[in-house]
């Protein structure tokens, strides 16, 4: 009896969801865009309205709109009242779900959130920063693309400006995706912050997985120790790991692209950094900078220091084949041929740099 | 419904003319079992259902013969190689596993460690020809160390201080075991991600059934899920398809557990971790949490499983996203909720 029962059951919930799915694929032709620019045009005129349209099309869940008002006045509808998604979203969903639609990729960005945040991004980007671009014909127009820099910041911006500058400098404005240290991504907040924003905790197999699927990725070998630069040791690379960006561009047979950014190293000068704080904090070192500890969390802010990004002349390791990547000698000499590429890049852009406030 | 089950288990599947199969059924009245069995009795490719637990199972037809054996006592070993033999039965499903971690954790141990053997030792009485076993993702563990995707050959990590892996844990490692000495016998693993959906009821659909949903302050891992009519076609499709090995099987698609928390309706209240486990140190023996406190880190850290090879290999494809699963569990939900649905069954 109750077997029967379940199968109507599960029957009923699913074909509830198709028939919603067609009721949105009729009853809602508008494109995204145009729900929202209705609902920025409406604002004034109803209060209560112009929100749902926007939730619900960028909710996989649609809309049956009109309908929530006959179904109030139907005393018998409670059933269906409460069945309905509608209901929920209005009444607690909506709140939280309005400036997230719920569409996240694989890895955890969110483009909703990301066009949500960007203007405050894009002045950051233009008038904080003041980023300009050398070299962008260097990108590849498709096909997946590994992009190395140096690294820099407490805590690092690069990511975020490297990603902003690929978005806007390539034609068909490519999603950038950036490998991002262990603690920043488990850090609270700013790890589900750095997600939403396409940030990727750096392993192997999320490498291997973003290039297979044909995307623009970013590392920064140079990992904690770029982080930990300290201020004297400026644009001079560390050790590029053990060349594990080497073996992943062989690997998946992926051209590298050299990244200097100059002008990051500046905006937030590490002065000294203690280490035996490390484990109780999970971070890998206490920074001290002129104003980090002094004016609490207000001195990680950095200074709007003038960035320049070169994109260099793609790396081809094409030829190397498989049996490269046991060669700890070819890896090695690999590694340090892009870490004196970048190297060099980032010599003549400090050199040719008059400022680091103006450029 | 049916379309769903029968697509891949129907067209796809290689089903050699062989003569009709015998299919036994341990942890019989589980969630699965109930639902694997319902459809075993409309399936003609099956000529007869052993339903093994200490309960029968609410879909049991003419099809199905019941016995009832307890896997905790020593003696559930003898007797169920003797119903396998007696009944020729071909197939053993293995699935006394529990849903939900429980305070009764002796009990527990007996149940899915020391009957896991049980079942595997009257396995090889019986020369069953194929068995099948039900674990879960949760065994990955959530680790800081995890990808993002973990595939099977990632190691199972979960604590296992926390009986709840710790037992199956055990008892899929027993199994591999049992696999690497019995070449004869086929031995498919499925771990299927949490179970989500309409029916089904487990300590996450408890966990989301609260209205105040507690989760890490500063924390928002990806999530997964599987809905529970791909878990059971899971199930269908390894029964039916002569494929040995270990499978992940997941829904496509991750959401932020505060994503999730919201397409719940459900309000979520974010706690410092050390005073979550503080209160869950305390609540879960008084019954009062769904889970002990080495779940919590489930709240931190992501445990996402890749299913390509269950896809490439198995040949199962899910039905619906993990998103799917939400909204179908809280549309059930939400008629629970005021009560015009009756609380669902295990």
């Amino acid at each position: 009896m109750s077997g029967s029962g379940k199968g109507k059951g599960l029957g009923k919930a699913k074909g509830q969801g198709k028939a919603k799915g067609q009721g949105k694929a009729k009853g809602k032709p508008k494109p995204k865009t145009a729900a929202v620019a209705a609902k920025k045009k409406a604002t004034g005129a109803k209060k209560r309205v112009p929100r749902a349209p926007a939730v619900a099309t960028m909710s996989i869940v649609p809309p049956p709109m009109p309908s929530a008002a006959a179904l109030v006045e139907e005393p018998f509808d409670a059933a269906r009242e409460v069945h309905d998604t509608q209901f929920y979203l209005n009444r607690w969903g909506r709140v939280g779900l309005r400036d997230r639609a719920g569409l996240h990729d694989d890895f955890g960005y969110d483009p909703v959130w990301d066009r949500r945040v960007s203007p405050l991004l894009n002045l950051i980007y233009d008038r904080y920063f003041r980023v300009s671009v050398e070299g962008s014909e260097h990108l590849p127009l498709d096909g997946r693309c590994l992009l190395v820099a140096n690294h820099s910041g407490q805590p690092p911006w690069d990511g975020l400006m490297l990603r902003m500058a690929v978005n806007r400098e390539t034609q068909r404005a490519r999603d950038l995706r950036w490998l991002v240290e262990d603690f920043i991504v488990h850090f609270p907040y700013l790890g589900t912050l750095a997600t939403r924003l396409g940030a990727v905790r750096a392993c192997q197999e999320n490498a291997e997985r973003l290039l297979a699927r044909g995307d623009v990725l970013a590392v920064f070998p140079e990992g904690i120790k770029g982080v930990g630069k300290l201020f004297k040791d400026r644009y001079r690379l560390q050790r590029f790991g053990r060349g594990g960006f080497v073996k992943l561009a062989i690997r998946t047979r992926t051209p590298i692209v050299p990244v200097a950014i100059v002008g990051a190293e500046e905006m937030n000068p590490l002065l000294f950094r203690i280490e035996g704080a490390s484990k109780v904090l999970g971070i890998p070192f206490f920074p001290i900078t002129p104003g980090f500890p002094l004016l609490g969390p207000a001195g990680l802010l950095p200074a709007p220091t003038k960035w320049k990004i070169s994109f260099g002349e793609p790396i081809d390791f094409t030829s190397y084949g498989l049996d490269a990547l046991d060669d700890d000698v070819i890896i090695g000499r690999l590694s340090e041929r892009v870490r004196s590429t970048i190297q060099s890049m980032l010599d003549r852009s400090v050199a040719e740099r008059k400022s680091v406030f103006f450029g | 419904m049916n379309d769903a089950i029968s697509r891949p288990s129907r067209s796809q599947l290689e089903s050699k003319p062989t003569r009709p199969r015998v299919i036994a059924f341990t942890g019989a009245a589980s969630f699965l079992g109930t639902n694997l069995i319902g459809l075993m009795q409309e399936d003609e490719r099956i000529s007869r259902i052993v339903a093994i637990d200490t309960e029968p199972p609410p879909t049991a037809g003419s099809k199905t013969r019941l016995y009832q054996v307890d896997l905790t006592q020593p003696t559930a070993e003898a007797r169920l190689g003797e119903i396998l033999q007696a009944e020729r039965a071909d197939t053993l499903v293995h699935l006394a596993f529990l849903p939900s971690p429980t305070t009764a954790t002796a009990w527990a141990h007996e149940l899915e460690s020391v009957g896991t053997m049980h079942a595997l030792i009257a396995a090889k009485q019986a020369r069953i020809k194929k068995l099948v076993l039900w674990s879960q993702t949760l065994l990955y563990g959530a680790h800081a160390s995890n990808p993002n995707f973990l595939t099977e050959d990632h190691p199972l990590r979960a604590t296992a201080r926390e009986p709840f892996f710790g037992d199956k844990i055990a008892a899929e490692s027993e199994t591999l075991k049992f696999a690497q000495k019995n070449p004869s016998t086929q031995v498919t693993i499925l771990r299927t991600a949490p179970i989500l959906g309409p029916t089904v009821s487990n300590f996450l659909t408890r966990y989301l059934a609260r209205r105040l949903v507690p989760t890490l302050m500063g924390f928002d891992p990806l999530v997964q899920f599987l809905h529970e009519i791909d878990a059971i076609t899971a199930f269908m499709v390894a029964i039916h398809r002569n494929v040995a090995g270990t499978f992940n099987i997941v829904s496509d698609g991750v959401l932020p557990l505060s994503t999730v928390i919201r397409l719940a309706g459900r309000i979520a209240i974010p706690v410092p971790q050390p005073l979550a486990e503080a209160i869950t140190r305390i609540a879960w023996p008084l019954q009062l949490a769904d889970a002990p406190a080495g779940f919590i880190r489930y709240l931190r850290y992501l445990f996402v499983a890749d299913g390509d090879r269950a896809r490439d290999v198995l040949g199962f494809v899910p039905a619906y996203t993990s998103r799917d699963a939400v909204l179908d569990f809280t549309s059930a939900q939400r008629l629970r909720d005021v009560q015009l649905l009756q609380e669902a069954s295990r």
